[in-house]
């Protein structure tokens, strides 16, 4: 503290001794353990060799995961400031997509620092504001330590992407997810252009096979077998129409009666079905569309087993049920517009594919569109699993290799994985610690100590002797081998840029920013309030 | 034997509270409630977790606003209700102060109930006190100084009240950055003081400093399918109509055909209607066409065709807005075209913000409006920022009309204690004690702000009313980064007249109408009644 002379001793005294009330202090020490108690309950998920959760949801579903987001998303916590972590969790998920689980671990961690330093009678609010400030030291160091990246260096990219996928179940099949990931979002990426929707990338998942199956397909697939009894479920050079309208029997909006008093009349009515449905055949026939797909509709019957028949005799082959929030997705990737009415389905309003087949994966069947007509950037990953859970597990895993890519596309800098940036952070915080005076220094090294927790968990998780590990991994890093990190593959200390462990630099600094700031909102609460609404 | 049991006026279930009591009860209620806020006070003030217990089970919210704190809590006490309603008062109208006001009148309170202890009557009290607000008034405006001539300096005060007003919440960190992007969003209005011109959006993912201001107006919603996604020289027509069917409205009409080819027929009937209800929309000759309801695939289709950008499902409070700042009016009827104003705006088109995509509205004509995008780790810190953000719009744009200023951090307290004490030392009569009671109600105010950042409040806040005192226009205040005295004009911690005027009329009216109640009577409950009426 750097008090004027004329405050003297007295301003020193007056700034440390903080004496708590009673109550704010209970709160606050049940918040901070409530925190730390989830962030302990994760905690041994981190990491390459890190352990897998087993959650049963209250009506009997399991889901196996190693991912921090999906955990906390299930555990369902009451306390307020526990749930105040998953949210983070999730925040983490949206801006980054991977290291949820270490950002929840750095919150603890933070948390079980800030205890300390109250206990010591720091006042909560110096404490947060010292924690934002070796914040920004830190984001600044973590950027001074990563190497810049070029895009079109693919082989980097696969290496961060294989980094993240190895925590994961299925990083026996890293070496082969990487690379597809890595495809996927280059096909999605707009020249010039630096943002990735993800929404581009359509991940379905089909029950059967192993991960080993998953595949990348440049098209769509619909995840269900064609409408047709008999009809072709090969057909070169499609010329595909998507319907938004109804093939069945008319139906108005408003309730309706038809009332046969007669044989004759039912027999009229059965005929007059035909021909209507007859007419809308003929001009799907007049346009020469030999593939139809058909919007699910929950008024009625989207195409009706008499459509089925006459389409299956024009050899058009139906794809029904096709959910209305694909509509865009599917317009995108095949460059079509969805038909809502039958005067628009003309020819000029079809569009083109080489290739739609019908193909059987494992015990189910699917349908394949590929080689679309001036196709928008869209591709389709399907990913494969020998049961359910798997198959879950591969869909999340997929989708942070995928935020990985992104990531790096957003801001294009990597740093190397193994607890190495969080160990060099550590030190340099905490040699900078020691240049100042006041409160500052002492929240600063605590702060430097807790983000020691990342390769101490990472050691624990794969069986080494943490202290050990810590330790030298410290002592290197003060010799100034920036790049040294844990291997755990190998149990030993090695310069993880050479086994290529890397992650994206935007996933660390968002890391340590998020988990900063949600201390900081943890430890200004002194009071929990029950209210009426 | 009747005349021995007291006689019963009242119902049988209602209460009575009298004198004494009914005083206790309701110095009892006041009190808690500003113990309540009390820790939130000041730019090292604590927040405090909302925990719902009602509908939305579970719900949790972190803030240091008083006024969501208390408008949260349910209270049964009167004077506490009465409180609470003062701050929620206060949020309307100035928008910040509101927990200022509350432990300020609780404080009153306090004092009053001492002095009712010594036997003055609350009567002679309240003069005392209405004696006592004068003064302090008096003294408050003399004291506060008006810049709005030189706009540099100007935006400067404005600088320096939104910072003082932040650095009290969630974003005391970012509170450079947030100051900027309140004064810019204000100085847009041009004066006007129209607060929904400026929309906030909140969007999870991200730092706070990611947040941003965008001129124009963000709308987070698509166009459909096969639609132009980029328009300039937009036309827009913002209606509030079913693009669905327009249906018969009578419950339970039925059509009753014998022959399916008539069922055609009138199928094709309604989508010839449709299509007529779309060829009306298009006659006003507009090229964005905004619904608050559904649009259903084969309108959108047709509107396609037309090349006009059709978004549905726009919420309410997006169509109004939308409809203020183009410059348009919301229609349900389409057969007057020339009668209808549209809105107009330079370009529309999509912007990604984290992962979602918006319809950014840029160039409109009402020129001020403008979009602030809240970004933040999770939805409470999103939330409190929103909150705290809004509290510095509303100071602000109360600053804007009203342009005095004066010094925060305690000083404008502790100058109208010290003039309301002086001016007691002048006034025979028991009044006097009132006032007295009165400027020390005051003097609590920076003892509570020295208190909850953990410092020695006696020896400061005596430092400062010695300062004061030797000097009657000091610009002394409590300097809380450093626990010390310091000057509040090279600190910058300036705040507006307006709010601190209306801290203490509110907070002296509220503990003098507290006070002046002397009986509380609980009327019975109303008897359920067995319903007797046909279901």
């Amino acid at each position: 503290m750097t008090a004027p002379a004329a405050g003297g001793d007295a301003t020193k005294l007056r700034s440390v001794v903080y004496k708590d009330k009673s109550k704010p202090a209970e709160v606050r020490l049940s918040n901070i353990n409530a925190a730390k108690a989830v962030s302990d309950a994760i905690r041994t998920s981190l990491g390459p060799r890190g352990m897998d959760k087993m959650i049963q949801s209250g009506n009997g579903e399991v889901t196996i995961t190693n991912d921090g987001a999906t955990i906390l998303k299930q555990m369902n916590v009451i306390h307020p400031a526990a749930k105040m972590l998953v949210e983070l969790s999730r925040a983490q998920d949206i801006e980054a997509g991977d290291g949820t689980t270490t950002v929840v671990v750095i919150a603890g961690a933070l948390l079980q620092a800030a205890e300390k330093l109250l206990s010591r009678g720091i006042h909560p609010t110096a404490i947060s504001e010292s924690f934002q400030r070796a914040a920004t030291h830190a984001v600044k160091i973590l950027t001074s330590i990563s190497t810049p990246i070029e895009l079109n260096n693919r082989e980097q990219l696969v290496r961060s992407a294989s980094t993240s996928l190895n925590s994961k179940v299925v990083s026996q099949q890293s070496s082969q997810l990487a690379p597809l990931a890595v495809d996927a979002v280059f096909k999605v990426m707009q020249p010039g252009q630096e943002r990735i929707d993800l929404n581009d990338i359509k991940v379905i998942k089909q029950l059967g096979g192993t991960t080993e199956d998953t595949e990348l397909i440049d098209g769509i697939v619909f995840p269900h077998r064609t409408a047709n009894v008999n009809g072709p479920k090969r057909i070169e050079k499609a010329k595909i129409g998507f319907i938004q309208f109804c093939i069945s029997a008319p139906k108005t909006d408003m309730d309706h009666n038809v009332i046969v008093s007669d044989y004759a009349a039912m027999d009229r009515v059965l005929k007059e079905e035909r021909t209507y449905i007859l007419n809308i055949i003929k001009q799907i026939k007049k346009s020469g569309c030999n593939v139809l797909l058909i919007q699910k509709s929950i008024l009625r019957d989207a195409v009706s087993d008499l459509a089925l028949h006459f389409l299956d005799k024009i050899k058009v082959m139906v794809i029904k049920d096709v959910e209305r929030e694909d509509v865009e997705f599917v317009c995108k990737s095949l460059s079509c517009r969805p038909i809502a009415s039958l005067d628009h389905f003309t020819a000029e309003n079809l569009s083109h594919a080489e290739l739609v087949e019908e193909v059987g994966v494992g015990s189910s069947r699917m349908v394949k569109i590929t080689g679309a007509q001036n196709a928008g950037k869209t591709v389709t990953l399907l990913v494969r699993g020998s049961n359910k859970l798997v198959l879950e597990e591969a869909h999340r895993s997929i989708h942070d290799a995928l935020c990985v890519i992104r990531c790096l596309v957003r801001k294009k800098a990597l740093i190397a994985g193994g607890g190495a940036p969080e160990i060099e952070l550590a030190l340099k915080l905490y040699s900078l610690a020691d240049k100042m005076d006041g409160l500052d220094a002492i929240c600063l090294k605590a702060y430097a100590n807790a983000l020691e927790v990342v390769p101490f968990t990472l050691a624990e998780n794969a069986g080494l002797n943490a202290i050990q590990t810590v330790t030298e991994l410290r002592s290197r890093h003060a010799k100034g081998e920036t790049s040294a990190g844990i291997n755990v593959r190998k149990g030993t200390i090695t310069d993880i840029l050479e086994e290529h462990v890397v992650q994206p630099l935007l996933v660390s600094i968002s890391a340590v920013n998020l988990a900063t700031e949600t201390v900081r909102s943890i430890l200004k609460i002194d009071d929990i309030v029950n209210t009426v609404t | 034997m009747v005349s021995l049991n007291p006689v019963r006026i009242l119902k049988n279930e209602a209460e009575e509270d009298k004198a004494e009591l009914a005083r206790m009860s309701s110095f009892i209620g006041a009190i808690a409630i500003g113990e309540l806020v009390k820790s939130t006070l000041g730019p090292k003030g604590m927040d405090k977790i909302l925990i719902s217990s009602g509908r939305s089970y579970g719900q949790v919210e972190v803030t240091n606003d008083g006024a969501t704190i208390l408008k949260s809590v349910g209270v049964d006490n009167p004077a506490a209700k009465i409180l609470v309603d003062m701050s929620k008062v206060q949020d309307d109208e100035v928008g910040d102060g509101t927990t200022s006001v509350t432990v300020l009148a609780s404080e009153l309170l306090k004092e009053a109930e001492k002095l009712v202890e010594q036997k003055i009557h609350p009567q002679v009290i309240i003069a005392g006190w209405r004696k006592a607000v004068d003064v302090a008034r008096k003294a408050l405006r003399d004291f506060s100084m008006d810049n709005s001539a030189d706009s540099e300096r100007f935006r400067e005060d404005l600088m320096n009240i939104a910072r003082t007003t932040l650095s009290s919440k969630i974003l005391s960190q970012h509170k450079e950055y947030f100051s900027k992007l309140a004064v810019d969003a204000i100085l847009r209005l041009k004066g006007s003081g129209e607060l929904s011109a400026i929309q906030i959006i909140k969007k999870k993912g991200g730092t706070l400093e990611e947040s941003f201001l965008d001129e124009g107006f963000l709308l987070d919603k698509k166009v459909g399918v096969h639609q132009p996604k980029r328009i300039e020289n937009a036309k827009i027509l913002i209606a509030n109509t079913p693009m669905d069917t327009d249906k018969i409205k009578v419950f339970g009409s039925h059509i009753k055909v014998d022959s399916m080819a008539k069922i055609a027929e009138l199928e094709s009937a309604e989508k010839e209607k449709m299509k007529d209800k779309v060829g009306k929309i298009l006659k006003h000759n507009c090229n964005v066409f905004i619904n608050r309801q559904l649009i259903y695939n084969y309108p959108e289709q047709l509107f396609a065709d037309a090349g006009v950008a059709a978004i549905e499902h726009a919420d309410f409070d997006g169509i109004e807005r939308l409809a203020l700042v183009t410059g348009g009016e919301i229609v349900s009827t389409f057969d007057n075209p020339e009668l209808v104003k549209l809105g107009t705006c330079d370009v529309i088109e999509e912007i990604m913000i984290g992962e979602d995509l918006l319809l950014r509205f840029s160039g409109v004509a009402l020129g001020e409006a403008c979009t602030i995008v809240i970004r933040g780790a999770t939805q409470q810190i999103i939330d409190e920022a929103d909150r705290s953000l809004h509290d510095a719009l509303c100071v602000l744009a109360a600053t804007v009309k009203e342009s005095r200023i004066v010094y925060g951090g305690g000083c404008s307290e502790m100058l109208m204690a010290v003039a309301v004490q002086e001016a007691a030392a002048k006034t025979p009569g028991k009044e006097a004690v009132a006032m007295e009671a009165f400027a020390r109600a005051l003097q609590q105010l920076p003892t509570i702000i020295a208190d909850n950042a953990g410092y020695d409040s006696a020896e400061l806040v005596s430092e400062l009313r010695a300062a004061h005192a030797n000097d009657s226009k000091s610009t002394k205040g409590l300097n809380m980064d450093k626990g010390e005295v310091g000057d509040m004009k090279t600190l910058g911690i300036t705040e507006s007249f307006v709010v601190k005027r209306q801290v203490l009329l509110s907070a002296s009216e509220a503990a003098e109408m507290i006070l002046r109640v002397d009986n509380i009577i609980k009327a019975a409950p109303r008897r359920r009644v067995e319903d007797r009426g046909h279901c």
